[in-house]
């Protein structure tokens, strides 16, 4: 098959930002997600994975990697468990600590030929890895609250998928699943979420994160679960649209409307929600955006602006990126006996 | 008129009447209170060696313990003294200057001047300093010469109840930034102190024993030494007049030079180290100013150039004693060309 | 709208006022930028243009109750905070009509009436004075709040972390805002700062840190708002970060050979007076004329300001001995 390649990208400046303050949004170490990269590494090696290439970054993720893999390579080799891959920075490329760092690892990556590119971070994070990914397989790892799109797993666990994916050791169609996105479009800039599109009447990006309900007239949704956190469970409550289904829901947020959902919109704030003309959405179908002016927040995001007579709109893709579906990996992997290993004897290499 | 009460219980008293008269005082330091967040008595010090004990209960919620961090605490009750507070802030041991002196000799020391006279930091700082209670070098050092030294801080030493509380309660008063000295080997001294709030001004030296022969320069604890000195050599008819500066700065030149004048002869007796130190300081003053009076050369009492020692033999030979002093007297009384 | 909204959205004429506060601050450090070179400015200044938005944001945010002290790197800070303009570059110049006399100098100017703790010469010097000035409210029950400005070299002194548990401890109306320009003196924080983000240090004292892009007015006036409201409501302290560059060296005649390219790409791309020009006319919330007319209004400013402080007295000898206690 070739030696597969699996990218990781990790996001340093996820969990910052206001949510901190203004709800209690969890604080996600650094540290930590060096410690999930370390996890992972291991767990590569051991289902055939040899090499990785790793984004850097100035927010000490990969420089803790760093760290750690020259400690690694100086110790003595004391047992298969401690293999670690061939780990490759991909420097040379300037950082500039914003989403582009994530878009720049990631098209190395591609061009590299990962099969499978890991993320660490948020939605954000997981939003413009797969504006970036093409048809390269993306493994969302979620590091806080918050967080939707990307699953909260163990990292060892993930590794093991990432690898069993990247390998072929479980065939594509099973390992993977294709998410669905929606399109936002105002005039020609575009932006794609992986959950939901909110409307706010809020006139600037400023911190971009959208934490006060009140300033929402819409909200759009790939998928709404009923156990999510975040915009997306206003609808997940009333109208459930599931990440399978072929069609999303939308609806116009009112705080006067009849109905009224108390809904978690962010991590320790559930607060009630008025909702309005609830419907579904058609893959493929555009829905306008009404509001005269304001942001459109893409994954609880302010990004796009738009003035009067910008007329922004929305559309439900099935075109979202593939993702590693952990669970069924292993769950194939446990069918095929893909981990059973056999005992070395004495003497034999 | 005068109880008798310790040099402690002055201060404390100092500090309780000021507190009363004006809300703005406050006091904070490490175990001022003690005991916070403890599952036992709050108040459970009242300070290491008790000074502030009462005043938690009395004032509530203007005896604020603080986290081991001179630096930030010494730097708010500065800020807070530009914000028009009167913070009395405790730095435990002058020994620990060393983590905390920018923001008193570079931020407070310096506000005034600095703003073209636009701003007043009327903080008090107390500390504890000096030998003789065996806590070795880190724990008993002078190093009031270094505070001397800074133009825009006051320096004050008081070495008797009486002083403590009059100058504790000038300090506070102050609108300057008063570095408040107290020897700690001082506390249980008792001593009449009146009743009511008095003020002692800064800048005035105290004549505490009058005499026609020689001049003893002094300061702090070494006040009653000097007195004692001066008690043997009466004994040997040598009258000796002993000067408590009370406070290094603002200097109280006149008393000294006059007695000089009067004298010709002069002992400095100072705890600090020699170098650089107010033995030093006094010397130059007197050769400067007074060199036509003087009959012999200066001699000075010091401690030794060394940090303070342990053992109680050792601490013993660092500290001047009476009979060191009245060795220099006789030094200064004897000497012909 | 909510009370949040309500407290956040910016009026005209707030927003013109804004953006004369940056102008006013961009125009003077580059007049002094040119003027120092000329060798008349005596002494060091270290110059804050490219930093604008923050000191704009923040004290945006702050009334006559408040209090901010600044680093070596003030004279952005104490614009916003509203000192005196002539008075500032009168100091510079070290003329007796200056802010302080002349007794100061760039470092050391300082404003009390108008909350304005000072410039600080000593890194890490503004932190506790702020737990002080922050105390005081608390004990007084003014609702005012602190803020301490320091720099990436400056979240590394002792002083500062001491005083960021301190105002935890003690529940302080105080808020930490470190100015991550990229460098301390010459050497990059991403090098001296351990933990790579200045607001992670925040989750180890127990308040919150948030990350705000330090070049735009209003990403920094939003979580400025909140952390400010957050402390005035009695919730305790923030550590704001502010990551941008600054425009200058670390101080005039540093040759500045440590750094990259990345101050044209900042003048360029993420300048804060040009993105916050564009979005205003952009929303139709401010007009290029108004803009363009204040642009006039600060050039005229600066030019007196410098004419002024040209022709000021120099302090007498006199005024070498003044001030140095309350008395004398």
């Amino acid at each position: 098959m070739g030696d597969a390649i699996v990218g990781i990208v990790a996001n340093p400046l996820s969990g910052r930002d206001i949510r901190r303050l203004v709800t209690q949004a969890s604080v996600f170490p650094t540290a930590e997600k060096a410690n999930m990269i370390q996890r992972m590494l291991p767990a590569l090696e051991a289902v055939g994975v040899h090499r990785v290439l790793l984004s850097t970054d100035l927010g000490g993720i990969s420089a803790a990697v760093f760290r750690a893999a020259t400690r690694h390579r100086g110790q003595s080799r004391s047992g298969p468990d401690t293999r670690w891959p061939e780990v490759e920075f991909l420097d040379g490329q300037p950082i500039r600590q914003t989403a582009q760092d994530t878009v720049d690892a990631v098209r190395r990556m591609v061009t590299a030929g990962a099969r499978v590119i890991v993320c660490l971070g948020g939605d954000g994070t997981a939003r413009v890895a797969a504006a970036a990914a093409g048809d390269v397989a993306l493994l969302p790892l979620s590091t806080g609250t918050n967080n939707v799109f990307p699953a909260v797993r163990e990292a060892t666990i993930a590794g093991l998928a990432a690898g069993l994916a990247a390998t072929g050791a479980v065939p594509a169609d099973v390992a993977m699943t294709r998410s669905k996105l929606l399109e936002a479009r105002v005039a020609d800039r575009v932006e794609i979420a992986l959950v939901d599109v909110a409307v706010s009447t809020e006139r600037h990006v400023g911190a971009r994160a959208v934490w006060d309900p009140a300033t929402v007239t819409q909200v759009f949704c790939a998928f709404a679960e009923p156990d999510a956190v975040g915009l997306s469970s206003i609808l997940g409550q009333l109208s459930p649209a599931a990440r399978g289904d072929p069609h999303g829901v939308t609806a116009r947020i009112a705080a006067d409307a009849p109905e009224q959902v108390l809904a978690p919109i962010a991590p320790g704030l559930v607060v009630p929600v008025g909702v309005r003309e609830i419907e579904r959405m058609r893959p493929g179908a555009v829905y306008p955006v009404d509001t005269r002016a304001g942001v459109i927040a893409v994954d609880g995001e302010r990004e796009l602006t738009f003035e009067p007579g910008d007329h922004p709109t929305v559309r439900l893709r099935a075109d979202g990126p593939r993702c590693v579906d952990v669970p069924a990996v292993l769950a194939a992997s446990a069918r095929l006996g893909l981990l059973r290993h056999q005992l070395r004897r004495v003497g034999s290499t | 008129m005068a109880r008798s009460i310790t040099y402690r219980e002055a201060i404390n008293e100092a500090l309780a009447q000021e507190m009363e008269r004006d809300e703005s005082v406050i006091v904070m330091g490490e175990d001022n209170a003690g005991g916070e967040g403890a599952p036992g008595d709050e108040d459970a010090w009242g300070g290491v060696l008790g000074v502030t004990k009462g005043l938690y209960h009395k004032f509530p919620g203007r005896v604020l313990d603080t986290p081991i961090s001179e630096s930030a605490f010494i730097g708010a009750a500065i800020g807070a003294a530009t914000a028009g507070m009167r913070p009395v802030a405790e730095l435990m041991f002058v020994d620990f200057m060393g983590v905390c002196f920018d923001q008193i000799y570079n931020q407070a020391a310096k506000f005034r001047y600095m703003f073209g006279g636009k701003a007043v930091t009327p903080v008090v700082i107390r500390t504890m300093y000096g030998a003789g209670l065996r806590a070795a070098a880190q724990h008993s050092q002078c190093l009031y010469p270094l505070f001397t030294h800074i133009p825009g801080l006051k320096v004050v030493l008081p070495a008797t109840p009486y002083d403590a509380k009059g100058m504790m309660i000038q300090a506070i008063r102050d609108n300057d930034p008063v570095m408040f000295f107290e020897h700690k080997a001082l506390y249980d001294l008792a001593g009449p102190v009146p009743e009511e709030s008095y003020t002692l001004p800064f800048g005035e030296a105290n004549v505490v024993r009058e005499g026609g022969d020689v001049t003893i320069v002094t300061l702090g604890r070494m006040v009653h030494t000097s007195l004692e000195a001066a008690r043997q050599l009466a004994a040997d008819g040598v009258q000796c007049e002993v000067i408590d500066l009370r406070t290094t700065s603002p200097l109280d030149e006149d008393t000294v030079l006059e007695s000089v004048e009067g004298t010709g002869r002069v002992v400095v007796v100072d705890e600090a180290h020699p170098r650089c130190s107010m033995a030093t300081d006094i010397s130059a003053l007197v050769a400067q100013k007074a060199f036509g009076s003087l009959q012999a050369p200066i001699e000075m009492v010091t401690a030794p150039h060394t940090p303070v020692p342990f053992s109680n033999a050792l601490e013993d030979l660092y500290i001047p004693d009476a009979q060191r002093i009245a060795n220099a007297v006789k030094t200064v009384t004897r000497w012909s060309r | 709208m909510t009370d949040t909204m309500e407290r956040r959205a910016l009026t005209r004429e707030q927003l013109l006022a804004a953006y004369r506060q940056m102008r006013t601050i961009r125009e003077f450090e580059e007049r002094v930028h040119t003027e120092f070179a000329t060798g008349e400015i005596p002494g060091f200044v270290h110059l804050y243009a490219g930093e604008e938005a923050s000191a704009v944001g923040v004290c945006g945010n702050l009334d006559g109750r408040d209090t901010i002290a600044s680093t070596h790197r003030g004279h952005g800070h104490c614009i916003a905070k509203g000192v005196d303009v002539g008075e500032m570059m009168a100091e510079i110049y070290g003329r007796q009509t200056g802010s302080c006399h002349g007794k100061g100098g760039s470092m050391h100017i300082a404003d009390l009436s108008k909350g304005m703790l000072g410039a600080n010469g000593i890194v890490g010097g503004g932190p506790p004075l702020i737990c002080g000035t922050a105390l005081a409210a608390k004990l007084k029950g003014t609702g005012g709040v602190s803020v301490a400005f320091f720099g990436d070299g400056g979240s590394n002194q002792g002083t500062t972390l001491e005083s960021m548990n301190l105002a935890c401890v003690w529940n302080l109306p105080a808020i930490f805002v470190a100015e991550n320009n990229g460098y301390a003196e010459s050497t990059a924080s991403s090098w001296s700062v351990a933990s790579d983000n200045i607001a992670d240090r925040a989750a180890g004292f127990g308040m919150p840190g948030v990350i705000v892009d330090g070049f735009d007015f209003f990403a920094v006036h939003e979580a400025a708002s909140e952390a400010i409201a957050r402390a005035r409501g009695g919730a305790g302290p923030t550590l704001i970060e502010m990551k941008f560059t600054r425009y200058f060296g670390h101080f005039e005649g540093d040759q500045q050979t440590y750094r990259a390219d990345e101050v044209a790409r900042a003048r360029a791309e993420l300048d804060c007076l040009k993105r916050f020009a564009a979005r205003v006319t952009e929303t139709g919330e401010l007009a290029q004329a108004d803009l363009d007319a204040i642009d006039t209004e600060v050039a005229t400013l600066i030019d007196q300001a410098v004419d002024d402080a040209k022709t000021a007295p120099p302090p007498t000898e006199a005024d070498l001995l003044t001030d140095v206690y309350v008395r004398y």
